[in-house]
């Protein structure tokens, strides 16, 4: 979902809430009470996450026709889409977008944080108008960046015309869709990663950066040895986020291209939408679903034990 | 880069602030093309050369926005879902993320691990299941269903979120009110709420930019034009080709995006706590 920013977030305190506190009033009781407590929660996750999660998994061994289900057919399904060469190819593209997307961001992030951080009253003021783009919807960015790219009209194809650069199709340019979303991907989430990378190093003791002068090392030193090493768990924990992200993000490439041009933009999600709403064939859709979901929870699990370790 | 690498405030300012000024210009700069092509008519947006500035600035795009016959409707569908789905959420969430934090009992591990791994779950691998299970039921293009979907997609943080906000409160101030005769509800209601009131905002912010922005959830499970969003309405425009109008379309995009940037300048300070919760021990 392009809009679940925070999805992975909440993992950050786990060790607090799952130790016994000695804040904890009540001594430990078998009792069905604390259990309403959470009935309603859990009975809306059951609903709307758990129980699809595992309906997802037995549609994967029937053999469907649009939305009919036509029988068990076993792994069927798994053998079809793993042996087409179309799947393989969603996987490049996921793999291509989410690492691209994820060097831009960091890059970006990472530079930014740093000069907004010496840049005194100015920075702290910059530092909220360059996130304001990451309260955008996907539908409006992708808005916005398909005027500005428009081959005929748009303003940056002008430019490089201006300068002498042939623009072409642009998003309708097989060979330059997808850089042109990852570039828009990365405009959209590296002020993320500037806020995450300026949190932790507001957090860095001063004293460490005296000391380092005392020893006689210079801004490189300083970088190398004290920023980099103190911001570096949040670095990865930002960065899993964000590839999760990357990777269930669906609606800026439905805005930009529609998984086109010939499915140079067709990521695993953009392809598991694609089978729902289309309902040719839902068995393999299904399957593609799935392993979007593996990735996802297991990047979430690396997330939480990374996370659990930099709060333990 | 020397300057932006150390961070003691001996170095000179100067070209850090250029090089701010350099990001803010690259972020804000296709936000301002945007802004500066609603306000220009039809026929100045697609000018060659473009126009930096409207020459003549028009308020006609936004009327035409406003006068549009679904627009109120895809309006109040945008504002139900986003209010509900978080008043939802905090509905549920509370009672949880108190119980998480206030009581110890054999199961409560397993249950906080529960909601954290539904929180790892996309909402894309369960398009499909989803769709053909409120099919069977019946239950597609329902605005309730719609609601306790994207309420669905922001519980599990909410419900963490809480139980560490209550556990920052001391449990002294419980059991003072425990002994002047305050039962459970009474105390979460006078006393612990008002105390985690900042970060209830936060969730809540978080929330509603969350589901405000949302586009798949809607388009996939209530494709009728009558339950349509704001999002989907202008995701529509972008596949209406032929009769695209740039000028239109980005004022559309101006008003769809109204309320979460008012939001967010109002209380830009909860937003960041909200991003940063849990990622940074200090």
């Amino acid at each position: 979902m392009s809009a679940s920013h925070t999805q992975t977030v909440v993992a950050g305190s786990e060790a607090s809430v799952l130790a016994d506190t000695p804040a904890t009033r009540n001594p430990a009781h078998l009792s069905w009470a604390p259990f309403l407590w959470f009935a309603p929660a859990i009975l809306i996750l059951f609903l709307v996450t758990l129980y699809p999660t595992v309906f997802v998994g037995w549609l994967s061994f029937q053999k469907t026709r649009y939305y009919d289900l036509t029988g068990f057919v076993g792994l069927t399904n798994y053998v079809e889409v793993f042996s087409s060469p179309a799947f393989w190819n969603t996987v490049y593209v996921s793999l291509v977008y989410v690492a691209g997307s994820l060097a831009g961001a960091v890059v970006l992030g990472m530079a930014a944080a740093l000069v907004l951080n010496n840049a005194g009253p100015t920075g702290t003021v910059l530092r909220v108008l360059i996130l304001f783009p990451w309260t955008l919807s996907m539908s409006v960015v992708g808005s916005i960046w398909l005027w500005l790219l428009n081959p005929s009209f748009g303003p940056i194809p002008y430019l490089m015309q201006l300068t002498g650069i042939d623009p072409g199709l642009m998003l309708g340019d097989p060979g330059l869709a997808l850089p042109l979303i990852i570039v828009v991907t990365a405009w959209w989430s590296f002020p993320y990663v500037m806020v995450m990378a300026t949190a932790a190093m507001q957090s860095i003791p001063k004293e460490l950066y005296e000391a380092v002068e005392i020893d006689g090392g210079g801004p490189l030193v300083k970088f190398r040895y004290v920023t980099l090493t103190h911001i570096l768990p949040t670095l990865g924990s930002t960065a899993l986020t964000l590839s999760i992200m990357y990777l269930t993000l669906m609606t800026l490439i439905i805005v930009m291209t529609g998984g086109g041009p010939l499915g140079s933009t067709t990521t695993l999600s953009f392809e598991a939408f694609r089978g729902t709403v289309q309902a040719v064939n839902i068995g393999p859709t299904a399957v593609v679903s799935i392993v979007v979901l593996l990735i996802n929870v297991g990047l979430g699990v690396v997330y939480t034990r990374l996370t659990g370790r930099v709060t333990g | 880069m020397s300057a932006a690498i150390s961070s003691g405030p001996t170095t000179g300012r100067a070209p850090a602030i250029l090089m701010s000024l350099f990001f803010a210009v690259i972020v804000l700069g296709p936000v301002a093309w945007a802004l500066a092509t609603s306000f220009k008519t039809e026929v100045e947006a697609v000018a060659v050369p473009p126009t930096l500035w409207p020459n003549k600035a028009t308020l006609e795009n936004y009327f035409k926005v406003f006068r549009d016959q679904s627009f109120a409707r895809d309006f109040f569908n945008s504002v139900i879902y986003a209010v509900g789905a978080v008043v939802l959420a905090l509905l549920v969430g509370i009672p949880a993320g108190y119980a998480a934090a206030r009581f110890t009992f054999k199961g409560k591990r397993a249950l906080m691990l529960v909601i954290l791994a539904t929180s790892m779950v996309p909402g894309v691998a369960l398009l499909v299941p989803t769709y053909y299970l409120l099919d069977t039921v019946g239950l597609l293009n329902s605005g309730i269903v719609v609601t306790i979907i994207l309420s669905a997609r922001i519980i599990p943080q909410t419900v963490w979120f809480i139980a560490n906000f209550v556990e920052a409160v001391p449990v002294e101030i419980e059991e003072s009110a425990f002994m002047d005769g305050a039962n459970r509800f009474e105390i979460i209601w006078n006393l612990i709420l008002p105390l985690i009131r900042p970060g209830i905002a936060a969730v809540a912010t978080i929330g509603i930019v969350t589901t405000w922005n949302d586009y798949i959830t809607v388009a996939v499970f209530a494709p009728d034009v009558a339950k349509r969003t704001l999002q989907v309405a202008l995701v529509n425009q972008v596949f209406d080709a032929v009769g695209i109008s740039w000028s239109y379309m980005m004022a559309f995009v101006v008003i769809a995006s109204m309320p979460v940037i008012l939001m967010f300048g109002l209380v830009q300070k909860w937003f960041i706590s909200g991003l940063t919760a849990g990622a940074v021990k200090g």
